[in-house]
């Protein structure tokens, strides 16, 4: 039990880089068979949706994923996302090997 | 090469060989390392590409003053390049492996005291005539550090690295004990090369990497 006028010790809280981000949206799609749907990127990627409009709108001025569908949005990585991801695995595996967390 | 003494002649040349190859590791792996850095922006990845030049650097400086000396045929107005060569390599190599174990320390989220403890031994360079202990003691920090990561993944690429570094301090302790017999100078350089060799290995897994 906490006593009274002392708050619990704050747990540090690690927060992911806007970079973490579009990999963790970008590997969501790929798992998803490369056609997510919105709901799916945002529960896979643990996101709000404000946060997951603005962060898919990013990905697609950076020309790594794609829009499509009519009346469902469906986002699909571009060639260059899929290269992307490649890189970045071995980069992870790269940093992993040192014991680094990328 | 250790500046204290004349090594077995008969290995001159191909501790300069092996320095050579373990430079073009070094540059690789730094290589890997900025590609990492450039994509990712991870700093920790920035730090292992400058302590990779650092330490390619070094051997490569080594390596050709190694290599003069012996073009010159062991010339007395060359001899001191060889301690030249060495110095530069230690102190490369001192840089390198410190920033290692200032990155590893970081990540363990290590006091700022613990941090001091382990740059302490700088403060002995001055005093103490086996600057070798000062690597071997870096590169145990390092190695520990590897092993417990590849005690957490299990992966055939941290055992690799883990096996580098381990390679790397068992080098440093045959040049240690090289100031004792000019045997253990071959063993010194054939266990530098096995650690870089390795990392090699280590750079050729994560390349295949789909």
């Amino acid at each position: 039990m906490i006593p009274d006028g002392q708050a619990p010790a704050a747990k540090p809280v690690k927060y992911r880089s806007q970079f973490r981000i579009y990999v963790d949206i970008m590997r969501v799609i790929q798992r998803e068979g490369n056609e997510a749907k919105p709901t799916r990127i945002l529960y896979g990627a643990n996101l709000s949706h404000d946060r997951l409009v603005k962060y898919l709108e990013e990905l697609k001025g950076l020309g790594v994923i794609q829009e499509s569908g009519l009346d469902e949005k469906i986002y699909g990585l571009t060639q260059k996302g899929i290269e992307f991801l490649n890189d970045f695995r071995k980069v992870e595996a790269f940093a992993g090997a040192f014991g680094f967390k990328i | 090469m250790s500046g204290n003494e004349l090594p077995a002649f008969w290995f001159f040349g191909f501790d300069s060989f092996m320095e050579f190859i373990a430079f073009a590791i070094a540059m690789a792996v730094a290589f890997q390392a900025m590609k990492g850095y450039t994509l990712a922006r991870e700093r920790t990845l920035l730090y292992l590409n400058i302590s990779f030049l650092l330490l390619g650097a070094g051997l490569l400086v080594d390596g050709l003053a190694n290599l003069i000396v012996l073009l010159s045929r062991f010339h007395r107005n060359f001899l001191y390049l060889s301690r030249v060569g060495y110095t530069i390599n230690f102190l490369a190599e001192l840089v390198a492996y410190l920033i290692l174990v200032v990155v590893y320390l970081q990540q363990s989220h290590a006091s700022g005291g613990q941090i001091a403890v382990a740059v302490l031994p700088i403060a002995l360079l001055e005093s103490n005539p086996f600057t070798e202990l000062i690597l071997i003691f870096l590169l145990v920090y390092i190695s520990a550090q590897t092993a417990i990561n590849y005690n957490i993944r299990k992966s055939t690429n941290s055992l690799l690295v883990f096996g580098a570094f381990v390679s790397l301090a068992l080098a440093h302790v045959f040049f240690l004990l090289f100031t004792i017999a000019p045997i253990f100078f071959p063993f010194a350089h054939i266990c530098q090369l096995f650690g870089f060799l390795l990392l090699l290995g280590m750079l050729f897994r994560v390349n295949q990497t789909q």
